[in-house]
C-alpha cells in the first residue's frame, strides 16, 4: 500500500517496513537483535529461531523492494547481555548476502546500553536526529522541528472494533500531522495499543496485507 | 492414671469428643489420616494433643510443623496451640514462619528452629531451601496440614505434597494429619496428602453434626427486580433489616468489586454505623484486616462485608448471622460460610442468601436442594505440573543440592507426580540444567549446575532471584494504591488505574479517594471529597456453578414447567419464568432449548445446557469452532452459569450444524485443541505455568525499571515456544492444564451425551428472553473465526 506523506511517496510493506522508493531506502525500527539470548543469559530459557525468521522477513522486505539502503531507527540491538556469538553469527550471515546494501542505524534508548552492533556489519552508526528533507530519522516517536519524523520506539498496535462485538489488535504504522510511527521489527517484542487522533492515518498489519483502518 | 490432656480439658469445662479420642490414639499408635468436619468443631486439638502426650526433654529440637494456607490463620492457629502448652507447663518453643515474620525471630531461627512451628507452604519451601535443611527438619513426630480441602485442588497443595514427601524421607517415623472441610471425595484427599505408598489412612468425621438452616430474602415485586448483573444492590433495605436483626453479621459477597459496592451502600443508607461497619477483601492492606478480623473477634463490629478471604478458618464466636449475597454457586462454600455463624460446637448455623438478579433465587433454592441430598462437591487434585516440578528441583538444588535417582523416588511418592514418566523427569532436569530440551545448548544459559552428578546452584543472583518466586501464587499486574503521604491502603489492578486521569475520584477499601498520580509503580491518592467514582475490577475468575448445584437447577426449572413452584424462592421468581414461557420456553429435562434473535448487533444464538460457567466455555468453543468448518464464519462469544451465546454478522446455519454432528461426544480429543480458543486459553494458562516455572519474574523489591530489559510477556513467551519449541512439555502442560482444569474435558464429554441424547427445542424469538438478556449484556467475549484475518478486517472496518 502506497500513501502520500509530507508530499513523499512511502509505499507500507506486510514486513513491517517502509519503503521510500524515490531514496531506494527500506525503514525499520527495533529489531532488537538478541533479546532471546538475553533472556537465556538470565536464566530464562527462550528458544532461539526468532532471529533466523526476523532475518527471512527482511530478506523479503528487500527483494520486493529492490532497495539501496536500509535505515534502521533505533533499538538494533536488546541489551549487552545478548551480545552472543550465535546472534552474530546469524546478522554476519545475513549481511554476507548483502554486501551492497548501505546500513544506517539512527540509535535508540536501547542502543547507549547494549552498545553498536560489531563492525564486521558494516552498519554505520549515528545518534538522532538525521535529516533527509522532508523527513527527519529517529528513534523517539516524538514531534520535531526539523521536519517530518519517521520513528519507532513504542511499537504500536492498533484495536479495531466491528459489528457483531468483534474486535482485533494488530500491530499497525501510525502517521499523525508531524510523526510516523512504525511496528516493531522484532517479533519477539511486546506491543502498546495507541489511542489515534480523528486527524490520524493508521495502517493495520493483517498478515500478509496492510490494510487502512 | 489422670491424663492430663483430660484435665486440661475439664478445667475448661470441656470434655473431649470421642473423635478427638480417636485421634489421639491414632496417633499413639504411629497411624496417620484425614479429619473432617466443619469449623469449629475442635479439629485444631484433636491434631495437636498427641504430641503433647509424649514424654519429652525439655525443649527438644523441631518436632511438630503445623502448615496453614492462610498468614492470617497463623495468629490464631498460634495463640490456639499455646494455650495447652501454657496451661500444662509444657517448656516447648512455638513460634511461627511467615513472610510476616519479624527480622529478631528470623535470625533466632537461623539458629535454631522451634519444637513448634506453624507456617505456610511458600515460607517452609523457603526453610527447604537453605542448605542446613535437612539437619533441621530430621526429628519432625508429625506434620499438620490445616484447610487441607483448600489447599489440595490447587498447585499449592502441590507443593504442600511435595514437601511432604521430602520430609518423609528424612523422617521414617513421621505422622501427617490433615484438616479438611468435608468434600465429595475424601478417599482422594487423603490419598494426596499422604501420597500413594502410605498405608491405608484413617479418616475421622467430626462427629459433631451441625445444624444448618438456609434461608433467603425475596424482592418484594418481582416486576421490578432485574433479569441479570450481579451488581446491583436492589436487596438493601433487607439486607440492612437482617443487619438489624444480629448482634454481628458477616455479609458476604462473590468478588471484592461486589464487596466495595455493598459497603457503601451499607454506609450511605446507616450512616451512623460508621465505626461498626468495616470491608474485607484480599486487596486491602494487612493493617486493615487485621483491624477488622481483631474486631470480629472482640465483638466491637456490628457488621463486615467480605469476600472469601474471610472464608476460612480463624474464630470469630461473636458472629450470630451470615448474609451472603448472590449465589454461593456451590454446596461446599454455602456450608462453609455458613458455618461462620455459631462458631462453636452445637450452636446451629444459619445463612440467608439475598438475590441480586432475578435467577439467584432458583440458585438458593437448588442449594439447599443439593445440601439436603447430601451432594457436596469435590475437589480435583492438579496432576503432574511441571513447572512446579521444575521449581521445586531449583528449590531442592539449593537447600543442599540433589542426585537424580534420590529426588525422582522423592517426587514419585506424591500423588501429584505418582505416574510421572523418566522422560518427564530428564525433561525437567535438562530445563533446570540445559534450558530445554537435550537437543539444545545455549552456551549463555545457566541455571543449576551439576558437579559430580550433585545438582546445586552456585550463581547468588539466580539464587536470590528463584528465593524471590517461590510459591505459586500468580499476582494480577497490581499496583499498589498508596497515600501520597505514604500510607499503603492496598492493591488494584494495572489497567484500572491506567484508565484513571489525575483528579478522578474512585471507591476502593471503603474509601473515596482522588487519583493524584502514578510514580514508581505505585499509584498516589489522596482522600476524596465523597463524590461518587468508579469502583475497581479485578480480573478473578468468577466463580463458577458446580455441577452439583447445576443439577439441582435443572431439576428446579423442570418442575417449573410443570407449574410446580415450591418455597418461598420459586413462588417469587414465579413471575419471571412465566415470562420465559411466554417469549421461548423453560426446557424440560430431556430438552436442549436453543434461541435464536436478531438485534442490531447481528444474528445471536443463545444456547442453554444448563452446566455451569467453566464447562459452557469449552462448549462454546466448541460449538463455533465446529458450526465454522461449514463456512467461513466469525463468532462473538459470551456464557454464563446457563447458557452460551454465539453472536454472528450474518445467519448461523444452525440447523445444518445440529445436522453434522454439532452435540456428538465424539473426535473430542481433536476437536477442543482444535478451536482457536482452546488456544488462546492455553496461552492465557501460560502465565501461571511461566511464573511458576521461573520464565518470568516479579522483579526484586523496590527495582522495578533495572529488570525490564530482562522481561517478556508470559504471552510473547507462549508464541515463541509454539512456533520454535512445540515439544516444551511446559507448553504441553498449559494445554493439558486448559483441557482438564478449565474445560474439564470429562464433564464436557458427559454434557454432550447428555445433550446428544435431549430433544432440540429450537425457538425464534422477537426480543430476548429472561433467559438470553444475562448473556447478551455480558461484555466479556471471546472469538472463534474461520474467516482469513484481513477479510475479517476488510469487513470490521467496512
Amino acid at each position: 500500500m502506497t500513501i502520500a506523506v509530507a508530499g513523499e511517496e512511502l509505499e507500507l510493506l506486510p514486513e513491517r517496513a517502509v519503503y521510500w522508493a524515490k531514496r531506494g531506502t527500506l525503514f525499520l525500527a527495533d529489531t532488537h537483535w538478541g533479546k532471546a539470548a538475553t533472556l537465556r543469559a538470565n536464566a530464562i530459557p527462550v528458544p532461539a529461531g526468532g532471529t533466523a525468521d526476523d532475518l527471512a522477513r527482511l530478506t523479503r522486505a528487500v527483494e520486493t523492494t529492490n532497495c539501496r539502503r536500509i535505515v534502521l531507527l533505533g533499538d538494533a540491538l536488546h541489551a549487552r547481555a545478548g551480545r552472543v556469538q550465535r546472534t552474530f553469527e546469524a546478522l554476519a550471515d545475513w549481511r554476507a548476502r548483502h554486501p551492497t546494501l548501505e546500513f544506517l542505524l539512527v540509535r535508540g534508548n536501547h542502543d547507549k546500553r547494549a552498545g553498536d552492533p560489531p563492525r564486521e556489519l558494516r552498519i554505520r552508526c549515528t545518534d538522532a536526529p538525521v535529516i533527509e528533507k522532508p523527513f527527519v530519522f529517529q528513534h523517539q516517536a516524538r514531534e520535531t522541528e526539523l521536519g517530518y519524523a519517521l520513528a519507532g520506539h513504542l511499537h504500536p498496535a492498533v484495536k479495531i472494533h466491528g459489528r457483531g462485538r468483534q474486535s482485533a489488535t494488530l500491530l499497525c504504522f501510525w502517521f499523525t500531522n508531524r510523526v510516523a510511527t512504525l511496528p516493531a521489527f522484532s517479533s519477539f517484542c511486546g506491543r502498546f495499543v495507541i489511542s489515534p487522533e480523528a486527524s490520524d492515518r493508521v495502517f493495520a498489519i493483517a498478515e500478509d496485507e496492510v490494510l487502512p483502518v | 492414671m489422670p491424663d492430663p490432656i483430660n484435665a486440661w480439658f475439664a478445667s475448661r469445662g470441656w470434655k473431649p469428643f470421642r473423635f478427638q479420642r480417636e485421634v489421639w490414639d491414632a496417633y499413639g499408635r504411629g497411624e496417620s489420616g484425614l479429619i473432617h468436619a466443619s469449623t469449629g468443631t475442635g479439629k485444631t486439638y484433636a491434631a495437636w494433643m498427641g504430641p503433647l502426650r509424649e514424654k519429652t526433654e525439655a525443649c527438644p529440637p523441631l518436632r511438630v510443623l503445623w502448615i496453614t494456607p492462610l498468614r492470617a490463620l497463623v495468629a490464631d492457629t498460634e495463640q490456639a496451640l499455646r494455650a495447652p502448652l501454657r496451661d500444662l507447663n509444657i517448656p516447648w518453643r512455638m513460634e511461627s514462619r511467615t513472610g510476616d515474620t519479624k527480622a529478631s525471630i528470623r535470625a533466632k531461627q537461623e539458629k535454631r528452629l522451634p519444637t513448634a512451628l506453624v507456617t505456610t507452604p511458600e515460607s517452609l519451601a523457603l526453610l527447604l531451601a537453605r542448605a542446613d535443611a535437612r539437619e533441621n527438619f530430621s526429628h519432625l513426630h508429625l506434620i499438620v496440614v490445616d484447610e487441607w480441602h483448600e489447599l489440595m485442588g490447587s498447585k499449592r497443595g502441590v507443593l504442600t505434597e511435595l514437601e511432604l514427601a521430602r520430609l518423609r524421607r528424612w523422617n521414617p517415623g513421621m505422622r501427617t494429619w490433615g484438616l479438611s472441610a468435608t468434600l465429595g471425595n475424601l478417599a482422594t484427599a487423603a490419598a494426596t496428602l499422604l501420597g500413594p505408598n502410605a498405608a491405608p489412612p484413617r479418616i475421622v468425621r467430626g462427629h459433631v453434626p451441625k445444624t444448618v438452616r438456609i434461608d433467603s430474602l425475596v424482592p418484594e415485586h418481582m416486576d421490578r427486580f432485574p433479569w441479570a448483573g450481579h451488581l446491583g444492590v436492589k436487596m438493601l433495605p433487607q439486607v440492612i433489616e437482617a443487619i438489624e436483626e444480629g448482634a454481628t453479621t458477616l455479609v458476604f459477597t462473590n468478588t471484592r468489586s461486589q464487596c466495595e459496592i455493598w459497603y457503601q451502600a451499607i454506609l450511605e443508607a446507616r450512616p451512623d454505623w460508621a465505626g461498626v461497619l468495616a470491608i474485607h477483601h484480599g486487596s486491602l492492606e494487612r493493617k486493615q484486616r487485621d483491624w477488622v478480623e481483631d474486631g470480629l473477634r472482640a465483638g466491637s463490629l456490628r457488621c463486615v462485608v467480605c469476600t472469601s478471604s474471610l472464608d476460612l478458618g480463624v474464630d470469630f464466636s461473636p458472629v450470630d448471622r451470615v448474609i451472603q449475597i448472590g449465589s454461593p454457586k456451590g454446596v461446599a462454600r454455602l456450608l462453609q460460610r455458613a458455618g461462620r455463624s455459631g462458631h462453636r460446637p452445637g450452636v446451629p448455623s444459619r445463612i440467608t442468601c439475598a438475590p441480586t438478579h432475578a435467577f439467584e433465587l432458583v440458585e438458593v433454592a437448588a442449594a439447599r436442594d443439593a445440601f439436603q441430598a447430601g451432594a457436596i462437591e469435590s475437589r480435583l487434585p492438579v496432576e503432574r505440573p511441571l513447572d512446579l516440578l521444575a521449581q521445586h528441583a531449583v528449590t531442592v538444588a539449593l537447600g543442599g543440592g540433589f542426585r537424580s535417582e534420590e529426588l525422582l523416588a522423592e517426587v514419585r511418592d506424591t500423588y501429584a507426580y505418582r505416574d510421572l514418566t523418566d522422560i518427564e523427569w530428564q525433561w525437567v532436569l535438562d530445563f533446570i540444567t540445559r534450558g530445554g530440551g537435550a537437543l539444545r545448548a545455549y552456551p549463555e544459559y545457566q541455571r543449576v549446575d551439576v558437579i559430580d552428578g550433585v545438582y546445586q546452584m552456585s550463581n547468588k543472583k539466580l539464587a536470590r532471584r528463584h528465593l524471590l518466586s517461590i510459591g505459586t501464587i500468580v499476582a494480577d499486574a497490581s499496583m499498589d494504591v498508596r497515600y501520597i503521604t505514604g500510607g499503603r491502603i492496598g492493591s488494584v489492578e494495572e489497567n484500572f488505574i491506567s484508565r484513571l486521569h489525575p483528579g478522578d475520584h474512585f471507591f476502593f477499601a471503603g474509601k473515596s479517594l482522588e487519583f493524584v498520580r502514578v510514580q514508581n509503580m505505585v499509584a498516589q491518592v489522596r482522600k476524596g471529597h465523597g463524590e461518587p467514582g468508579a469502583i475497581p475490577r479485578w480480573d478473578g475468575g468468577r466463580i463458577s456453578l458446580s455441577s452439583e448445584l447445576a443439577e439441582a437447577v435443572r431439576e428446579r426449572l423442570e418442575q417449573a414447567r410443570r407449574g410446580v413452584f415450591q418455597g418461598k424462592e420459586m413462588r417469587s421468581v414465579r413471575p419471571v419464568l412465566e415470562t420465559q414461557a411466554e417469549i421461548s420456553a423453560i426446557p424440560r429435562r430431556d430438552q436442549f432449548l436453543i434461541e435464536r434473535v436478531r438485534t442490531r448487533e447481528g444474528h445471536h444464538l443463545f444456547l442453554y445446557p444448563f452446566e455451569g460457567r467453566l464447562v459452557h466455555e469449552g462448549l462454546a468453543a466448541l460449538f463455533a469452532w465446529r458450526i465454522s468448518r461449514l463456512r467461513p464464519i466469525t463468532f462473538s462469544i459470551a456464557m454464563n452459569d446457563y447458557g452460551i451465546e454465539l453472536l454472528a454478522p450474518d445467519e448461523t446455519p444452525i440447523q445444518e450444524a445440529l445436522a453434522a454432528g454439532l452435540l456428538s461426544p465424539a473426535n473430542l480429543v481433536e476437536d477442543i485443541p482444535a478451536s482457536l480458543n482452546a488456544a488462546e486459553m492455553a496461552r492465557r494458562q501460560f502465565r501461571e505455568i511461566a511464573r511458576i516455572a521461573g520464565l518470568t519474574f516479579n522483579g526484586y523489591p523496590g527495582q522495578n525499571k533495572s529488570v525490564k530489559q530482562l522481561q517478556a510477556s508470559a504471552g510473547l513467551l507462549f508464541d515463541v515456544f509454539m512456533r520454535y519449541d512445540s515439544g516444551n512439555l511446559l507448553i504441553e502442560q498449559a494445554h493439558r492444564e486448559v483441557l482438564e482444569r478449565q474445560l474439564e474435558r470429562s464433564r464436557l464429554g458427559q454434557t454432550l451425551e447428555r445433550l446428544s441424547r435431549s430433544e432440540i427445542e429450537l425457538k425464534d424469538i422477537q426480543r430476548p428472553s429472561p433467559l438470553s438478556f444475562p448473556i447478551l449484556v455480558d461484555r466479556t467475549r471471546h472469538r472463534v473465526s474461520s474467516e482469513k484475518l484481513a477479510d475479517r478486517i476488510r469487513r470490521m472496518t467496512a
